[in-house]
């Protein structure tokens, strides 16, 4: 019997001879001999078990196959309940992942302890006799803070303050009429306006000519806004903390 | 078997009714977890955390000033 490597090396002999046909049919005898197998011989060699194995006469192929060895000994009401009841346990767990993978997400983008921490400033109050000026450096911007004498609250609430370019009452500007705090930067470029200066006795601004009256609202040149008024708080009578 | 189909009544029988269940069984759930972890963790640590000795730490630091 020829092999196909056998066959192949009888073909490149015979090429030179020019009997291809001849060849080409030899080869092909070969390899249907080969595909050729005996049935028997699979059925020996092979592991695979017949499903009909056994089953000879028609009787046995007709018979249905019993499933109550799966049914369940327990009652309807009390399957349905356990099924739903792990169904629903399932999906409860799958919330709880889902809400805290969400959650961790959202939680490391919001502001950390130390962040927190460095956003606000406590200042003693007591130590700002009446008539001062302080400056205390609050997220990187300076901070005004003015004990106002009696004459200098007098003078804040009696501006008309309607007619003013951002009209805002002293009333809406303090918490406390005798404690002025807000932001030390003048709203026309962002320089720090100096204190006690300026034709209306609060701020004046150097780089371009801005006044501030005695509660930070600009009344001449050329910035457009009130001085800024950060959030601020007295958690005790003399203490304040800003942010 | 009342009691069983009287709770398959009240809480799968409707498709909302389970969902509002699954959603609040989370949410204890959650709680739950979160408060029994955090036991354990203070149980396996006990004695080495802040929260234990913080007493003696803040007695001295009151003595010293």
């Amino acid at each position: 019997m020829l092999t196909p490597s056998a066959a192949s090396g009888a073909l490149a002999r015979t090429w030179t001879r020019h009997a291809l046909p001849n060849a080409v049919r030899s080869s092909a005898v070969a390899l249907s001999a080969q595909q050729r197998r005996n049935v028997t011989e699979v059925a020996a060699s092979s592991s695979f078990d017949s499903p009909f194995k056994g089953l000879g006469s028609s009787e046995k192929t007709t018979k249905i196959p019993s499933f109550s060895h799966y049914k369940s000994s327990g009652n309807e009401e009390s399957n349905k309940l356990f099924q739903y009841f792990m169904a629903g346990t399932f999906g409860a767990v799958t919330a709880m992942g889902a809400k805290a993978t969400v959650q961790d997400f959202l939680v490391n983008m919001s502001a950390s302890a130390d962040v927190l921490a460095q956003a606000k400033v406590e200042v003693d109050l007591a130590s700002i006799p009446e008539g001062k000026n302080v400056i205390i450096k609050w997220r990187g911007k300076p901070v005004f803070i003015r004990h106002r004498t009696e004459d200098e609250i007098q003078e804040a609430e009696a501006v008309d303050w309607h007619k003013l370019r951002d009209p805002q009452p002293d009333s809406d500007r303090v918490k406390k009429p005798e404690w002025l705090i807000m932001l030390g930067v003048c709203t026309h470029l962002g320089c720090v306006p100096i204190g006690e200066a300026g034709d209306f006795g609060g701020w004046f601004c150097p780089c371009h000519g801005s006044h501030y009256d005695i509660s930070g609202r600009v009344r001449k040149g050329p910035a457009p806004l009130n001085l800024e008024v950060p959030e601020y708080d007295f958690p005790e009578e003399e203490a304040l903390v800003i942010g | 078997m009342g009691v069983y189909s009287g709770l398959y009544n009240t809480f799968f029988r409707q498709n909302t009714t389970m969902l509002a269940t699954v959603f609040l069984g989370a949410f204890g759930l959650q709680l739950a977890f979160d408060s029994g972890s955090t036991l354990i963790w203070n149980n396996i640590n006990k004695g080495r955390q802040w929260q234990d000795i913080k007493a003696k730490y803040v007695q001295n630091a009151e003595e010293e000033e």
